[in-house]
């Protein structure tokens, strides 16, 4: 069996694991990162994108209130490319309660949330799709982040510093020697091989997973998968992020992201991590409660609808997921358990990954006996696409004039979100792409209302020239991206995007007849898809 | 002109039925949102594909698998057609498309196996002379031409997937100097290229030094728009050799060919096709249409006709919408339909799923006479053609234009009597 030595194992390629790494690596560790998929593929890659200001907790979780907004402005500030200065309102819809913005006005100052209250006929200035029916408006510092980037470019810096990155390395099970972890036994996915990975010191940092890879080493950690449901609809109805002023709910949050608008989310808790379904339910109370906020929501053309799982940390049962902290939990396994050499960071949100890292980098630090200070919060994270492109793909206005202003690369592979041939064939050979998914997940393919019709076809077209695979590999590459697309368009399919569903299907069954080249129809780098969704009502809907 | 026939849609199934109907002297309006289908597909005529839908091989011969399909599904649009209305359509588009001078190729009893832009084998009926020659029941080796300025055609995949099915096929991608500072063309900028004399010659000189022991050579679906016979035939003779075209991604220079001969049939015999006109109500009397209306920007504008032929599509043309309560509707006439009762019956698991998804064989159920029906007829003199037409699953059968084309067939013979 291959071996790898190191001296830090990091477990999980979200946010977390990432900041992780990139902590150890500006600190002069040896570490590795394991992801079983792509990184960002977890958590991270499913979440609405907003950087919190901290006004969502105000209320409900001061503390986690408080360590969003110092992480919002260090991450403002590091990671400059990543984030889209939205800023932020809480609005008093006709379905809430009055009073409630005095209690957030109030909780935004004891947590230190910059906050102040605007009137109705400027709040509709800004945003003129808002419900006029809003009684009140509460500007905060939110924003919107573009976590595939940010994912990426904290991993780019990582190696940058020495770390070693594994993607499709999947912890089958943590080594343990007597009372110790000392590494992990990997697949590799790609190459369809067992590697040990044998490391000091082993931080799980697996997000909804955390529970399943401590459990591999017979510590128990109790991380409760909360699902939340999103629906992107294709415009930009809102420039800014709106928010419900009311206690955290379903369906309380509409965040535009590039080039599409983000309703979120629900929180259901789900009893593994990998496998569960989309209600019909979920969907429904997205549309309704996004109505809310923003009426004629129904009309809009929706694109993709994707669920994630917050991992929720508790050491006792509790039973509404949403009332578990948002705030993070860092375990040592050695006191808490008795298993040295393992510690588990788990909880959390996006937006304060960087000081969970900090504290756990701490922590490696005090465990092996040295103390070398963090300097995460002063390290500018760079980006990892802008050498030798000049792209930034935050801002899909920034693109188009980059496109129109150098001819040089501007023949379009997505049309959609305006990759270029330029992009898709750097993203083939300078990045770690393992799969079509993987290219969009750097260069957004696939991701805009066509939802690959066009795209696939090209992508595969280059991919079999640059990587030279069998043809084999590449018509099953080609098949997984087209089920891998279905995968979240199947919740959401009516109106417009049906109808070019059907476009997408003429296209790859009659024109191209991709079905029935040869290979097979899909292979393990496919994606996992959603259960079946099979309710329509539920009483866990409570707004 | 008398006003007998509106035609609502004008994808091959509305404009071969005011085609049809045009020829028996009718006067006959087409009014359409925008083109239909045929701008999207390869420009030939799939009649039947795959039966039974999950077979891996492809129907050999349509004729022969018919009844089995028509056993299976009595409800089939064909089943109202027949096969000899089948075949008198396919005879009579033949008809028209020779003498338009662009003739398509084949028979009801053979299917030919020609190659996709990713090197599948595509079973279809009817295809023009220009595709003929990249037949894969030949195994002669090939040549597949690309242009790097073409995004929606790519040659390596291609001849990799030909050759993987013993099908000798090597590639190439022009970089032509005519094409230099485009990043970007399109198969419609480069059909128009394609019937310049001199660009033909600059293609031919590029490719005559890959030509090797190529017995026949493949270009996308490009070779000209209104000149293509001649386009082709000049190429074949410059190379010495076979040439072909080979679909790629939408937009369809072949299929805008059949569209403009049908036009032009229409137009000829006295009928007028308008595009960018939407059909957006309706009034009925007495159990009739009176009037079909369509938006201008000053009042809706009446179409007081005879006859009106629904034509519209199914939910790819946009003649059956769908919104997120699950509710399915017919455009114009807000017709009674046959569609999956719960939303969660409307899709399976897979993309590429062989039975295909159950919300698309969504549509109107008709008579046979082509009139829809609610138990009874809906309204005397509306018709309906085409997807629009409830029962089966075009893609997964592969007859998407069998049924657009025998359908308006029958329905343009039955409105012009």
């Amino acid at each position: 069996m291959r071996t790898i030595q190191t001296e830090v194992l990091v477990i999980g390629g979200g946010a977390t694991g990432t900041g992780v790494i990139a902590d150890l690596a500006l600190r002069g560790f040896r570490c590795a990162l394991v992801e079983k998929r792509d990184l960002a593929h977890g958590t991270t890659g499913r979440y609405h994108g907003l950087l919190h200001s901290g006004g969502r907790y105000a209320v409900k979780d001061p503390k986690a209130a408080t360590e969003c907004i110092e992480e919002n402005v260090i991450l403002r500030r590091i990671m400059p490319h990543c984030i889209e200065d939205t800023g932020g309102f809480f609005v008093v819809t006709p379905w809430d309660d009055d009073a409630f913005g005095d209690r957030f006005m109030q909780g935004c100052r004891d947590t230190a949330v910059p906050c102040e209250e605007i009137s109705i006929p400027h709040m509709l200035r800004e945003e003129p799709h808002l419900n006029p029916g809003i009684s009140r408006c509460f500007r905060v510092p939110d924003g919107s982040a573009d976590s595939f980037l940010a994912t990426q470019s904290v991993a780019a810096l990582a190696q940058a510093h020495g770390a070693q990155i594994l993607h499709y390395y999947e912890v089958k099970q943590l080594i343990r020697q007597g009372d110790r972890v000392v590494g992990a036994l990997c697949y590799d996915l790609v190459k369809d091989e067992e590697v040990a990975v044998h490391a000091d010191l082993v931080v799980n940092a697996a997000g909804a997973w955390a529970g399943k890879i401590a459990h591999t080493a017979e510590v128990e950690v109790n991380v409760r998968a909360g699902k939340g449901t999103m629906i992107a609809a294709s415009y930009r109805i809102v420039n800014t992020v709106v928010n419900r002023c009311k206690m955290p709910a379903d369906g309380d949050i509409i965040v535009p992201v590039h080039t599409v608008s983000i309703i979120g989310t629900t929180d259901e808790g789900v009893p593994d991590p990998e496998h569960f379904a989309i209600e019909p339910w979920e969907v429904q109370l997205m549309m309704q409660e996004a109505a809310k906020i923003v009426p004629g929501w129904h009309d809009l053309r929706m694109l993709r609808c994707w669920g994630g799982v917050r991992p929720l940390y508790q050491e006792t049962k509790v039973a509404d997921t949403r009332d578990v902290t948002r705030a993070y939990t860092l375990l040592d396994h050695e006191t808490r358990d008795g298993v040295a050499g393992f510690i588990t960071i788990t909880g959390g949100k996006w937006t304060t990954y960087r000081q969970m890292a900090q504290v756990t980098v701490d922590r490696v630090c005090e465990k092996l006996g040295t103390a070398r200070p963090c300097t995460t919060h002063e390290t500018v994270v760079p980006n990892p696409f802008e050498q030798g492109h000049g792209r930034q793909h935050h801002n899909l206005g920034q693109r188009l004039a980059d496109v129109e202003k150098e001819e040089a690369f501007g023949q379009l592979i997505c049309e959609c979100e305006l990759a270029t041939r330029a992009d898709v064939e750097h993203a083939i050979t300078q990045g770690e792409a393992k799969t079509i998914d993987d290219v969009r997940r750097d260069v957004r393919v696939g991701m805009g209302p066509c939802q690959g019709g066009f795209c696939t076809y090209r992508v595969a077209a280059i991919w079999h020239e640059l990587k030279k695979p069998s043809i084999e590999e590449t018509n099953v590459t080609l098949r997984d991206f087209l089920q891998e697309r279905w995968k979240g368009l199947m919740p959401i399919l009516w109106g417009p995007q049906l109808k070019q569903e059907r476009l997408d299907e003429l296209i790859y069954l009659s024109v191209l007849n991709a079905d029935h080249l040869p290979g097979p129809r899909a292979s393990r780098l496919g994606p996992a898809m959603y259960e079946p969704g099979t309710v329509w009502e539920s009483d866990h809907a409570h707004v | 002109m008398t006003n007998d026939v509106l035609v609502i849609g004008a994808g091959l199934a509305g404009l071969t039925t005011a085609w049809q109907a045009s020829l028996h002297g009718k006067g006959v309006r087409v009014i359409a949102k925008g083109w239909g289908a045929t701008h999207w597909h390869a420009g030939c005529v799939d009649v039947l594909g795959y039966w039974p839908m999950e077979s891996e091989t492809p129907v050999a011969n349509p004729a022969a698998t018919l009844p089995d399909l028509l056993a299976a599904n009595p409800q089939h649009p064909y089943a109202l057609v027949g096969l000899a209305r089948l075949a008198a359509a396919l005879d009579g588009l033949q008809q028209l498309c020779s003498d338009a001078g662009y003739p398509l190729v084949g028979s009801l009893d053979k299917n030919w196996r020609l190659p996709t832009a990713v090197g599948a084998a595509r079973p279809t009926c009817l295809a023009p002379a220009t595709m003929i020659a990249g037949n894969l029941d030949d195994h002669a080796p090939m040549l597949l031409v690309g242009f790097k300025q073409l995004p929606d055609f790519y040659a390596n995949v291609a001849a990799d997937n030909l050759a993987q099915q013993g099908i000798p096929a090597r590639h190439v991608a022009l970089d032509l100097p005519a094409l230099a500072g485009r990043n970007f063309t399109t198969a419609v900028n480069l059909a128009r290229f394609m019937q310049q004399s001199d660009f033909r010659a600059a293609v031919v000189q590029a490719v005559k030094p890959h030509l090797g022991e190529a017995a026949r050579v493949g270009f996308p679906a490009v070779l000209g728009l209104e000149e293509a016979t001649a386009v082709h035939q000049d190429l074949q003779a410059q190379l010495g050799r076979p040439v072909f075209e080979i679909p790629g991604l939408p937009p369809s220079v072949a299929g805008m060919r059949l569209h403009r001969i049908l036009k032009s049939a229409i137009e000829k015999n006295g009928g007028r096709v308008y595009d960018g006109m939407e059909a957006i109500g309706f009034a009925a009397d007495g159990g009739r249409v009176t009037a079909v209306y369509t938006e201008t920007s000053g009042r809706p504008r009446q179409h007081r006709y005879d006859r009106v032929v629904l034509a519209t599509g199914g939910i790819l043309g946009g003649g059956i919408v769908t919104n997120h309560a699950g509710e399915v509707g017919e455009v114009v006439f807000n017709l009674p339909l046959r569609h999956p009762e719960n939303r969660l019956e409307w899709f399976r698991r897979d993309f590429l799923d062989k039975q295909g998804h159950p919300i698309y064989r969504s549509g109107v159920s008709v008579n046979e006479n082509f009139q829809p029906m609610n138990g009874r007829v809906v309204y005397q003199n509306l018709f309906a053609a085409g997807n629009t037409l409830a029962g089966f699953e075009a893609i997964r059968e592969r007859s998407f234009d069998g049924v657009a084309l025998a359908t308006g067939f029958v329905v343009g013979n039955l409105v012009g009597n």
